[in-house]
């Protein structure tokens, strides 16, 4: 079969004869030299490139990939490690990334290849300049990496079940991200009995403000501001960027705290010339109406840019969403309000004015239940190893135990 | 005035200000009407627009967005007063919208619309060419919108002549036949835009055939013409070049209210019947555009009673021309309309069928009928 292939160069190529490549080369040993100095110099080339400096998201990846944060993670790496047991890649890593992400694959793949596998990576038609921006850099950059050449490959299909069976077969790992729709149909393709599987299905994300410390700030804006960057930056279709705002406090404070904070995340909304296309303005006032039919919502402000929808109660509701701007209201007297809200469908938690021991407890409370992430406001974007109650870096190594 | 004599009134015949006067306290009635009897609709109304009492002007009608009818079934009658439900034609996987009739609401439907062709056609039946396949009307088991559009279509003529067979070749000799039975007199023509030009027109030219007796009625959207870089205009000069073919209308609809049909005026405007009207809104704020400016088209019509569907904001974008200056004797808007809003790009990790399903190609010339 033949299939398109992007790196490690573009060309048509045979599928059995690109895959018999990567699987006959060698695993390379976790965090080798060559590995953390191809990883630098990609971060350094994404820096250095004039196109990609257009894409924020492109330089918040080479901020992630520079060569102190590799250190950082070999570092994690090495404190890993047990006595009686070596740390080994899986082997063949199959990645499928979400179409809609530009940079996920690279995340993948990155702390895939840390880890030491060889890896494979298949990405969707929809072509943008950002993959179009990295695997361009990636090419370039892997002339002088020829073991890295010789065991990564990154093919472009859409939905044939016959090239995603083949690559299976010869996966020791494979990792889905994309929703629940793409990893119901791909689990469905059986891979080697040995193999593991990431799997990374659609989530829930909130913020959970606390009216008092809100309006105790000395200055407020940054805390708009960084909810802004949570919120917008990937139009809110992001699964950690929140869709509902709990305002902790008395009814009297989390109604003033309210006002205050969207209008300046109104005013940062229009200095940041934030615009949303006309489908997804008209999706989010759909979506809006139908939440006010079905009794879930009890109030609507439409801000321009964003809308928000008051609750009178949370139990009714779905967690769909539309993305494009709109977020859900609703006042809690305490933290603990919480605890039944919280669904295993939920990711990530944003927050403000709560110390890190409250969340901690809260966290213990809820024991599992969901919640994979609490971070403070701004941070919601934030990648790193843990992700999705997954420690990434171990989940593509194994322990070879010695006694 | 009430319903049955604005329709009872030439068509087209009002200035836009009676216009307001009449369809404000009309419009104020059905939103009262369906509030009372569609909870959601009532529930709606209190969330999204607060405080709401009365329109002063047409434009203050609340206005549902058309993506609804998809998700809900809206009903502002009992379930045993359904008459019959319309379903818009759509790609397999893609929502369908439900439109819930009663009879009384069917019954002013056909009453409208009939209004409204036999201001073109006159009162009598004409012979008729339709530009389709027999087999779309007569396979019950893939009975489309689609077919229902067509056979709604045919009640104005007679002597039908289905001019295409099932692999869209045109029947050239019962053309022929046709045309020397009938063509010396009035008839009618009948057939969706894209297919007309495809599989009519395209054929065809070149042939000196006469049409010049014939009333061409078509509908269905430009975006299959827009590829092709045929305006309407062209199109309508193209029909006359070749066949002496003017009389020409395009009409703009929507199964979320059939029977307000916007028809094309002699000067290649569509302009809304006295019983209904549109209102162009900015995409992004869905304030009321001035002349010129394009929108989204907000289609509002006196006939649903059985639906809370009186006011919608469809997806479709348009531009109001002018306001009671027409050059073909009609009165009110003249508008165009410029196509579908783009569909969104969604981005983060959402899920990837979903964004696929959601990005899919309308149904094209099907899917606005």
């Amino acid at each position: 079969m033949t299939v398109q292939q992007v790196v490690p160069a573009v060309e048509s190529v045979s599928l059995e004869a690109a895959l018999d490549r990567v699987v006959a080369s060698p695993s390379l040993a976790p965090f080798a030299d060559e590995v953390i100095g191809f990883c630098a110099d990609f971060s350094r080339a994404i820096f250095k490139d004039s196109e990609a400096a257009h894409y924020p998201e492109l330089q918040a990846l080479a901020f992630w990939m520079r060569k102190a944060e590799l250190v950082r993670l070999r570092d994690a790496f090495l404190e890993e490690r047990r006595a009686g047991a070596l740390l080994a890649p899986q082997g063949v890593a199959f990645h499928i990334p979400p179409a809609n992400v530009d940079t996920i694959f690279v995340y993948s793949w990155l702390l895939s290849v840390l880890a030491g596998n060889r890896n494979v990576v298949r990405l969707s038609h929809r072509v943008s300049p950002q993959t179009e921006i990295l695997c361009r850099l990636f090419n370039a950059v892997l002339q002088s990496a020829p073991a890295l050449a010789s065991s990564t490959l990154m093919l472009r299909y859409g939905h044939e079940r016959e090239i995603t069976e083949a690559i299976s077969a010869r996966a020791d790992i494979r990792v889905i991200w994309g929703g629940d729709a793409s990893v119901n149909a791909i689990r469905a393709i059986p891979l080697p009995p040995h193999a593991r599987e990431l799997t990374f299905p659609d989530r829930y994300s909130f913020a959970v403000l606390r009216a008092s410390s809100y309006l105790e700030a000395a200055d407020r804006r940054p805390i708009a501001e960084q909810f802004f960057n949570d919120t917008f930056w990937f139009d809110q279709m992001a699964c950690s960027s929140p869709r509902l705002v709990f305002w902790e406090g008395s009814a009297d404070g989390a109604a003033t705290a309210s006002a205050d904070f969207l209008n300046l995340l109104q005013q940062h909304a229009i200095r940041k010339q934030y615009e949303t296309t006309p489908a997804t303005r008209m999706a989010r006032f759909t979506f809006a109406c139908a939440e006010a039919m079905g009794a879930a919502a009890s109030s609507y402000q439409d801000f321009g840019q964003f809308a928000v929808l008051g609750l009178d109660r949370y139990d009714q509701l779905t967690r769909d969403h539309c993305g494009g701007g709109l977020l859900f209201q609703y006042r809690i007297a305490a933290l603990e309000e919480l605890l039944p809200f919280v669904s295993r469908r939920d990711q990530t938690l944003t927050y403000f004015g709560f110390d890190r021991s409250e969340l901690a407890a809260f966290a213990a409370r809820l024991n599992g239940r969901g919640l994979d992430r609490l971070v403070p406001v701004g941070q919601a974007l934030n990648f790193n190893r843990f992700w999705d109650g997954n420690d990434l870096l171990l989940s593509f190594l194994r322990y070879v135990y010695i006694a | 005035m009430e319903f049955e004599q604005l329709l009872a009134l030439r068509q087209f015949s009002l200035p836009q200000a009676d216009k307001e006067a009449q369809l404000t306290p009309l419009l104020n009635g059905l939103t009262a009407w369906h509030r009372e009897r569609c909870p959601e609709y009532a529930r709606l109304l209190e969330v999204i627009y607060p405080g709401y009492f009365e329109a002063q002007r047409v434009a203050e009608v609340p206005f549902l967005p058309v993506g609804l009818f998809k998700t809900h079934r809206l009903k502002s009658i009992p379930e045993e007063e359904v008459f019959k439900t319309l379903t818009s034609s759509g790609t397999t996987g893609q929502q369908v919208s439900q439109i819930v009739l009663d009879r009384e609401t069917a019954r002013r439907q056909t009453a409208a619309l009939s209004r409204i062709m036999t201001h073109v056609l006159g009162p009598d039946r004409l012979p008729m060419i339709l530009i389709e396949s027999a087999s779309l009307v007569q396979d019950r088991r893939r009975f489309s919108a689609r077919a229902a559009g067509v056979l709604g279509m045919a009640t104005f003529g007679r002597q039908h002549f289905y001019a295409l067979d099932e692999q869209m070749q045109l029947d050239g000799e019962g053309l022929r036949a046709f045309l020397d039975k009938f063509g010396g007199g009035p008839f009618l023509i009948f057939g969706f835009t894209f297919m007309v030009w495809q599989y009519f027109y395209s054929r065809l030219a070149g042939t000196g055939l006469d049409l010049s007796n014939g009333i061409l009625i078509h509908s269905g959207g430009w975006k299959k013409l827009q590829e092709l870089s045929i305006t309407n205009a062209e199109f309508r000069r193209r029909l006359a070049d070749e066949f002496g073919l003017t009389r020409v209308y395009n009409f703009y609809g929507m199964v979320e209210q059939v029977g307000s049909v916007y028809l094309e005026g002699e000067d290649g405007f569509l302009y809304p019947p006295n019983f209904a009207d549109v209102i162009i809104r900015d995409p992004l704020t869905f304030a009321e555009q001035p002349i010129g400016q394009p929108g989204l088209i907000q289609v509002v019509s006196v006939l649903p009673l059985s639906y809370p569907g009186h006011s919608i904001l469809t997806e479709d974008l348009g531009v109001v021309d002018g306001i009671d200056t027409s050059i073909c004797g009609r009165s009110g808007k003249r508008f165009s309309v410029i196509g579908r809003v783009p569909k969104a790009e969604l981005r983060g990790c959402s899920d990837v069928h979903a964004v696929q399903a959601a990005t899919a190609p309308p149904a094209g010339i099907e899917a606005r009928t």
